[in-house]
Formats: structure tokens, C-alpha cells, sequence
């Protein structure tokens, strides 16, 4: 009752001055509403990426070569993993179902007689629809002979396809991808169904040949760059042992002697989740500075109104205190109206951020913000504590105030 | 103290004793006193005016009265409480139950109705009931029709009726009035005047604070006071009337006092 009485007070008198009201507030209403907003679209990107990762199924392994970065320089060896490797882990390591060699390069010339586009070139192997879950909607996948014989075969991504051929049938057809070495004629034996993005990749923009093919006709590597592989099954258990082995081959077949680092990283879809779960903390701590330094300059707004309307409202205080309201009285009123002027501020905010987010969403179309309840119930907790904290002062000089005094203040 | 005997008697049967009461104010290096050892009593039930002029120390009286400040000497009991000594949060109690405050520019809050203006006392003593027992004090001054609106929406006359109903929503022992009709044309204060009568009449404590000759003598008794001292305590009476009508502009000021001891002792 007491709280309601206070707050319709403060509604009061920050009604008769709106323009002061919302110029004393803004700080904090720019503070949630810039904090709103990115936690909205943070917290979209990453769903979208876990997604992303959830949909290639969660028992797979990724091995890459170890490279670091140390004093701003690559250091590793980028040339560590070998075709032979991901067939000794396929023969030798009890816990792996099948294992795919991958090499990927990014765009890429691929032209049928006049037409060209760019595409993502993935050398792969005939475990890739298992793996990706990633099926041919036409003709055949690569086959392990393909592998083997280092085949001229593609199979393009379903946007590739009808920017090449639009409409007409492309099986059979001749194209040509310019690779590090020079253009190749390739034969399109089948094209992928549509699937979209798997973690930021446009999978539909990509054309999939035999990894040996790329290797060697393509780009010239000995290496590739990772390989995949699939565990048993998706336990926690099956996965670490899965990737013990493989440790444990790799480091025997790459000579590793027992003091020195392993040249290759094996990693699960869990480890890599839980990296973008870092980066998301990274960048909460960020938010949250922000968010502070915004709070601070907003409480100070919050303190400077809440002194104008002690002193414009002493003689109100004297009368009040003559009426019997004790100093707590006043101090918590004061206190009420500070923290429930930096709460509207806050839900003002929390308006702006959602709108803003939204707006971004809507330009951008690349994706959904996702503006969470925790966002809204932290931003407007933190905007409460605010006014709080920088009512104390004004709130304290108002409960100090002499009643005498108050009385004849002019 | 050779008449702490008829203080103890006076102590039951007043409603406000002043024991040596002074009121001593630092002004750089000089020491003001702006109320000087003054002893008196008001019995329940009285009408009594304060006056004196600009100086004489009837505003530092009438707050040390209404419990808004703490004497530098003596004693103050109110209602068998010894005030003098209490704490700023029993003075705040005190103040919210026994005394209901009229000021000269009626210190009504602005953009609040009426009514929640009368209910202010009833919210700092945390009542239960607020708006019946508003409603009734408005209805003692006759605005109960006025309840929705807001200062600036009434007139001078019924701004100090809000103020009135505000200061007795709580039923107080004592109403201290400060030039309550200072404001207004002589009209509409006497109709203020005639509301304090009728209040006295139902048997509530005034106490009036006032320069003016003909408001002063609407009250049983006058105290007079200059430079922090009581100068004179007497009845209203036929005599002092006559006097008064006989020319002279003011409550006389005569010298030295009649009366050492106020009238009511």
C-alpha cells in the first residue's frame, strides 16, 4: 500500500516535467535497450549455430592439424594428417563407425559451357551422406572406386545446380572447376537436396568431388585438412574412447616421441559447442561492461534528477515531516521513486532493445534475434538496483533535511 | 525548585507544560536567544492566542510547541510526555498523533486531491481506513464535494479548510494554528475562524499564532511575548476589549507585565 501510494507520487511528478523525466532516464533507457538488443541478437547467432551443429548428429569427431597461434604467428604443422590416417583410424580404432577425409576450399569458379558461379569445393569420400545426412536428390553420390581412382565426378549443391543448368537436367553434363592447378572437366553424377546453412556454411553453394581428385588435380596438397569421423555412438563414453585411440594411433603413426605435442587436435562436437559457448561468455562479459559503464552514466541522470526534486520539493518534506513522517519515511519514499523511475527507464529500454533487435532482423534477414526473458528480467533487475544506488544520496539528504527549515524554504 | 510541588499539580491538570523553556540560536558569533527561559501552561480544552512581533519569538514557539524542534533548555511535557528529551522518531510519532499543523500558506501538496492532502497524517501513522476517515475530516470543514480536486483548483478559503481537515483527520490533542488567516481576505477568514471555534467548541486544544489585533482576541487568552520572554498572559475579557476598541491599532504592549506567572498556574 505504502509502495503503490510512493510510486503513483513518483509517477506524479515525473508527469509534470516529461521532458526532464525521459532526459534524466535516458541513460538508462539507451544503456538496456544497446544490452537488450545484442544479448538478442548474441543469443540468436548461437542458437542458430547450435543448431547448426545438433543437426550433423552428436558423435562425431573432428581431427585437424595442430595449429596455434603464438605472438600473432600460425605455428604448427598444417600438413599433418594424411589420407593413410584416416584409413588407419578406420582399421585400427575400435570405437570409430566410419571415417570421411575432407579438404574445403571457398569459392571457387565452377562453369558449364558459357554460365559460370562461384562454389565451395569439398573434397570428400563416400561416407559424406552418412556423415553429413546429407543426401543425393538425383543421380548417384561419389563412390569408393571414384575415391580410389581419383575420378573427374562432381556432385553439385543444389544452388550450384540451378545457377549452372536452371531448369534443364544436369547429370551427365561436363563442368569445369578452376582449382590452384588449373581448370578440370568434371562429370556431374548427381545433385545434393537442398538443406541450407550447417554452421554458417551454405551447403547448397558447395560442389562435392572425390577428395583424392582435389588433392592431387585440384590443389596440389598431400595433406588433408580434417577428418571426420563417427563414433560408435553418441555416448560421452564411446566419444572419449574414440578419441583416446585415435590420439593414441596418430601420435604412434606421426612418431610423436612421449615429451613432445601432439601435431594434430582431436575434437568433438561437444568441445566445439562448448567453444562457441565461450565465445558467447566472451562476449557477454563484454555486454556486461558495457551495460555497467551505461548503468553508471545512467544512475548518475537517475542522482541529478532525484536532488532537483529534493530541493524543489523541501518545503513538500517539511510539511510531510510535520505531518509525522519519520526520516525513514522519507528516505525509502525517495528511494521507491528513484528505483521506480530507473525501472520505467528500464522497461522503456527493454522496448527500444526489443524493437531495435527486431529491426536488425528484419534488414538483415541472415537471422532470428531471440530476445529471452532472462535478458528482460536481468536488464530490468540491474535498472531497478541502479535507481536504488543513486536514490541513496538524495534520499538520505531529504531524510536530513531540519522540518524548521524545510518549513520556510521558499 | 522551591514550586516543583505546584508543578506536579500542574502536571496533571495541563495538557502543556513549559519548565524555563529557551530556545538559544549560534549567529556567527553571537547567541540568539530566540526563546528565554519562558514557563507556562495550557490546560485541555483552551483557546489561546500567541502573538507578539516579527522577532519576539513566537515562531521559535510555536514549533518547539508543535514538536518540529528541540528546546536548548528546560522542559517540555505534552500530555504527561516529557518532549523535550525524545528522539527525532518519537517526535515524528508524537507530531502525527496529538498535533495537527495549520500554516499561513496552507502547504497543501500540490497536484494531489484533497483528499489524499487530508489523508497524509492517516499514511505516516500507517491507518487502516484512509479514505472513510478523510472523507469525514472533509466533511467537518464542509468540502467533502471538493474531495477530488486539487489545490490549484480551490480557492484560498477552502485550501486552508483542507489544510484544517488534514490537521485534525487524526483527532489530535492540539491544533497549532500559524496566521491561518493570513492569507485571506476578512471574510474568508472568519469563516476559517469560525470553523477553529467550532473545533474548540467539540473540545480540541488551540493554539493560535497570530500578529493580528482581531484574530488574537477571538481566543479565552492571549500570551504576548517580545524578545523570547512571556510579556503578557491574560484573559480576553470585556476590559481588554474596551481597550483595545479605545483606539489603540494592536494588542497593547505594556510594560513591565502584569503578570509573572502565566494566568493559567
Amino acid at each position: 500500500m505504502f509502495v503503490l501510494r510512493v510510486c503513483m507520487m513518483a509517477l506524479r511528478s515525473l508527469w509534470i516535467h516529461p521532458l526532464r523525466s525521459i532526459l534524466a532516464t535516458l541513460g538508462v533507457i539507451i544503456g538496456v535497450g544497446a544490452v537488450v538488443a545484442a544479448m538478442a541478437i548474441l543469443e540468436g547467432m548461437s542458437a542458430r549455430f547450435r543448431a547448426g551443429f545438433e543437426s550433423m548428429g552428436s558423435n562425431k569427431l573432428f581431427v585437424t592439424p595442430n595449429i596455434q597461434r603464438r605472438h600473432n604467428r600460425m605455428v604448427g604443422s598444417f600438413d599433418s594428417l594424411r589420407l593413410g590416417d584416416a584409413e588407419a583410424i578406420d582399421r585400427a580404432c575400435g570405437k570409430v563407425e566410419s571415417v570421411m577425409p575432407q579438404i574445403s576450399q571457398r569459392e571457387a569458379m565452377v562453369k558449364f559451357l558459357s554460365k559460370n558461379t562461384t562454389a565451395d569445393i569439398l573434397g570428400a569420400t563416400e561416407s559424406y551422406q552418412e556423415i553429413s545426412s546429407h543426401y543425393v536428390s538425383e543421380g548417384d553420390f561419389i563412390t569408393a572406386q571414384n575415391v580410389q581412382g581419383k575420378a573427374n565426378v562432381v556432385v553439385l549443391g543444389s544452388r550450384v545446380k540451378e545457377e549452372l543448368f536452371g531448369g534443364r537436367p544436369a547429370l551427365g553434363e561436363k563442368v569445369r572447376i578452376f582449382g590452384l592447378l588449373g581448370a578440370r572437366t568434371f562429370t556431374v553424377i548427381g545433385v545434393m537436396e537442398e538443406k541450407g546453412n550447417v554452421a554458417f556454411m551454405d551447403v547448397d553453394r558447395q560442389v562435392i568431388v572425390p577428395v583424392t581428385t582435389a588433392m592431387e588435380k585440384l590443389y596440389g596438397l598431400k595433406s588433408v585438412q580434417t577428418i571426420v569421423v563417427e563414433a560408435v555412438s553418441p555416448d560421452d563414453a564411446d566419444i572419449e574412447a574414440a578419441a583416446g585411440q585415435i590420439k593414441k594411433l596418430l601420435r604412434q603413426r606421426h612418431k610423436i616421441r612421449a615429451a613432445q605435442d601432439d601435431d594434430f587436435e582431436v575434437k568433438s562436437q561437444k568441445d566445439m559447442v562448448e567453444q562457441v559457448g565461450q565465445f558467447q561468455q566472451i562476449v557477454g562479459i563484454v555486454l556486461g561492461s558495457i551495460a555497467g559503464i551505461s548503468l553508471v552514466v545512467g544512475g548518475i541522470g537517475i542522482m541529478n534528477i532525484m536532488l532537483v526534486a529534493v530541493t524543489e520539493r523541501t518545503r513538500e518534506i517539511g510539511v510531510r515531516m510535520a505531518m509525522g513522517a519519520q526520516r525513514t519515511d522519507v528516505l525509502v519514499q525517495f528511494l521507491i521513486e528513484a528505483s521506480f523511475v530507473s525501472f520505467l527507464g528500464g522497461a522503456m529500454g527493454v522496448l527500444m532493445g526489443w524493437g531495435f533487435a527486431n529491426t536488425i532482423e528484419q534488414l538483415t534477414r541472415v537471422f532470428e534475434t531471440l530476445t529471452t526473458g532472462l535478458s528482460v528480467g536481468l536488464a530490468l533487475t540491474m535498472a531497478t538496483l541502479t535507481g536504488i544506488v543513486s536514490g541513496i544520496y538524495p534520499a538520505w539528504k531529504a531524510s536530513r533535511l531540519d522540518p524548521v527549515e524545510a518549513l520556510r524554504y521558499e | 525548585m522551591p514550586e516543583s510541588g505546584d508543578l506536579d499539580a500542574d502536571l496533571n491538570d495541563s495538557l502543556i507544560q513549559l519548565n524555563s523553556l529557551s530556545k538559544h540560536y549560534k549567529m556567527g558569533d553571537t547567541v540568539v536567544r530566540a526563546l528565554d527561559g519562558v514557563t507556562f501552561s495550557i490546560r485541555e480544552g483552551e483557546f489561546v492566542s500567541i502573538t507578539g512581533h516579527s522577532g519576539s519569538g513566537k515562531s521559535t514557539m510555536m514549533h518547539l510547541l508543535g514538536c518540529l524542534d528541540r528546546p536548548s533548555g528546560g522542559e517540555y511535557w505534552l500530555d504527561g510526555d516529557l518532549v523535550s528529551r525524545m528522539s527525532d522518531r518519537m517526535l515524528a510519532v508524537i507530531r502525527n498523533e496529538k498535533v495537527g499543523f495549520v500554516f499561513q500558506t496552507f502547504n497543501l501538496i500540490q497536484r494531489t486531491s484533497a483528499l489524499d492532502n487530508v489523508a497524509v497524517p492517516l499514511f505516516y501513522g500507517r491507518k487502516p481506513k484512509v479514505r472513510e476517515a478523510a472523507m469525514r475530516a472533509l466533511e467537518r470543514v464542509g468540502l467533502n464535494h471538493r474531495a477530488t480536486h486539487t489545490p490549484a483548483e480551490l480557492s484560498g478559503g477552502e485550501r486552508q479548510r483542507v489544510a484544517i481537515a488534514r490537521a485534525i483527520v487524526n483527532e489530535p490533542r492540539i491544533v497549532l494554528a500559524d496566521e491561518p488567516t493570513g492569507n485571506l481576505d476578512s471574510r474568508t477568514g472568519n469563516q476559517i475562524m469560525d470553523i477553529f471555534h467550532e473545533l474548540h467548541r467539540s473540545g480540541v486544544t488551540i493554539i493560535l499564532v497570530t500578529h493580528e489585533r482581531d484574530v488574537a482576541l477571538q481566543a479565552e487568552r492571549i500570551v504576548r511575548m517580545r524578545d523570547g520572554k512571556i510579556v503578557e498572559d491574560r484573559r480576553v475579557d470585556e476590559d481588554l476589549r474596551d481597550e483595545l476598541s479605545a483606539g489603540e491599532q494592536d494588542v497593547p504592549d505594556r510594560s513591565p507585565p502584569p503578570l509573572a506567572r502565566p494566568a493559567g498556574v
